[in-house]
């Protein structure tokens, strides 16, 4: 696996020739060896079509391609980061809190709509996803950048766990996932306890929550 | 009973057992749960109708939930770090917007505290914890201990100052000379200066503060 935690907000990247990675642009701190960056105009894989459907999906976060022999050092912005290794799962995660991925992942969009219909576009505004996510799935690692620490929290049938939209950073697994409310008539004179919106996963897999209630 | 459990520094678990079970919490801090929970905004803070009274006149209020249910709860604010302290029938002084969870054994309430509350931005006012049981302080940056011993007084500055504990006095100082009128002030021209025997806690980060640019 080529990524490392060097610390809790950098991450080590190993590239060898014939590999590559994605990483967002600009996110590169310091490197060893013969090292290429190219700015990845497509923004990641799949061709024309898929460029055109992160555009309109407003998943399109600037990428570069990584390319050569050499270690990369990875941080962006402060932000904590978190390594995932997926192994034929899909994670489903925003584009902008993307940091590297390998380049051996399957990239693609999610519509969100297409998991419970008008209720998953709402779950998506106000959950701040938008209406598409972005998803990996193969075989292979990606770094996730998060405000805070990254707490795993594991999803069992039978026991599903509720998220603050705001603190929710990315799942993995066979996931459903639902908008539940709480609204009461605190809520409506504004005397709510500010947990009024929960997004429920249920199924099995894993999701990871941020220390924070802050976008990135 | 609650039981806490600290998930990284950053994240606070806290296991309910269902029932009576309750702890109260900052209004919105929960990040995520499992089983089944509820969340109730207390009105002035939960200490009754005299207490909302008191934290509105004196500028103290505090946004708490009671968090209720059977699972584990999950809270963090802002990615501040956590610390626990448990209370076996002291009292701890903490400002109200550090403090991120009590057990429902634990009564809050607020007390004068002089000039010091004013130099740091906070009021004349800070909030109080006292029973038994465990509360999470919120501070910028891991917190650190200091002790205070007879004869060993602490110097504090007001944007760091976070919590205390014990038989403490404190009083207010002030090196106020010629350069801060200048404006060559060092930035440390006022502290809080604790005498007595008990813990103080400091953030590594100081707050915008009254006194904090002279």
């Amino acid at each position: 696996m080529p990524f490392r935690e060097l610390s809790a907000k950098l991450v080590e990247a190993r590239v060898a020739p014939g590999e590559r990675l994605f990483s967002q642009r600009g996110a590169m701190v310091g490197y060893r060896g013969e090292v290429r960056f190219t700015p990845s105009i497509q923004g990641g894989q799949g061709g024309w079509m898929s460029m055109i459907g992160r555009r309109v999906a407003n998943e399109a976060t600037p990428l570069m391609t990584v390319e050569g022999q050499g270690t990369v050092l990875f941080g962006h912005g402060g932000h904590h980061v978190e390594v995932v290794e997926l192994d034929g799962q899909t994670l489903c995660v925003e584009a902008d809190r993307l940091l590297a991925f390998d380049g051996s992942l399957q990239q693609g969009t999610l519509f969100l709509g297409r998991d419970g219909g008008v209720r998953g576009m709402v779950r998506g505004q106000i959950s701040g996803q938008g209406l598409f996510t972005t998803t990996l799935s193969g075989h292979g690692s990606a770094a996730v950048m998060a405000h805070g620490g990254i707490i795993q929290l594991p999803i069992a049938p039978g026991r599903p766990v509720h998220v603050d939209p705001q603190a929710y950073v990315a799942h993995f697994g066979d996931v459903r996932n639902k908008l539940t409310t709480a609204l009461g008539w605190r809520e409506l004179v504004g005397r709510g306890s500010g947990e009024a919106f929960q997004l429920e996963l249920s199924g099995e897999g894993m999701v990871f929550v941020q220390a924070s209630e802050e976008k990135l | 009973m609650a039981r806490f459990r600290l998930e990284g520094s950053k994240v606070l678990a806290v296991t309910l057992a269902g029932g009576g079970d309750v702890v109260k919490a900052k209004n919105g801090a929960m990040v995520a749960y499992d089983g089944e929970m509820t969340f109730k905004k207390l009105t002035g803070g939960g200490d009754g109708l005299r207490g909302m009274v008191t934290r509105r006149l004196t500028g103290e209020q505090m946004e708490v939930m009671q968090v209720k249910g059977q699972g584990t709860c999950f809270f963090a604010d802002r990615a501040s770090d956590i610390s626990l302290v448990r209370l076996n029938g002291e009292k701890l002084h903490v400002e109200a917007s550090n403090l991120l969870c009590t057990e429902g054994g634990l009564r809050t309430g607020t007390t004068f505290t002089g000039l010091r509350g004013a130099s740091q931005g906070n009021g004349l006012f800070t909030t109080t914890v006292e029973g038994t049981g465990l509360a999470a302080v919120l501070s910028d940056g891991p917190a650190v201990l200091l002790r205070v011993s007879s004869g060993m007084p602490l110097q504090v500055d007001p944007g760091a100052y976070v919590a205390h504990q014990g038989d403490l006095r404190q009083s207010f100082q002030s090196g106020v000379n010629f350069r801060t009128v200048l404006g060559e002030g060092s930035g440390e021209s006022f502290q809080v200066r604790f005498e007595g025997e008990g813990v103080v806690y400091v953030q590594p980060s100081e707050r915008n503060t009254l006194g904090g640019d002279l």
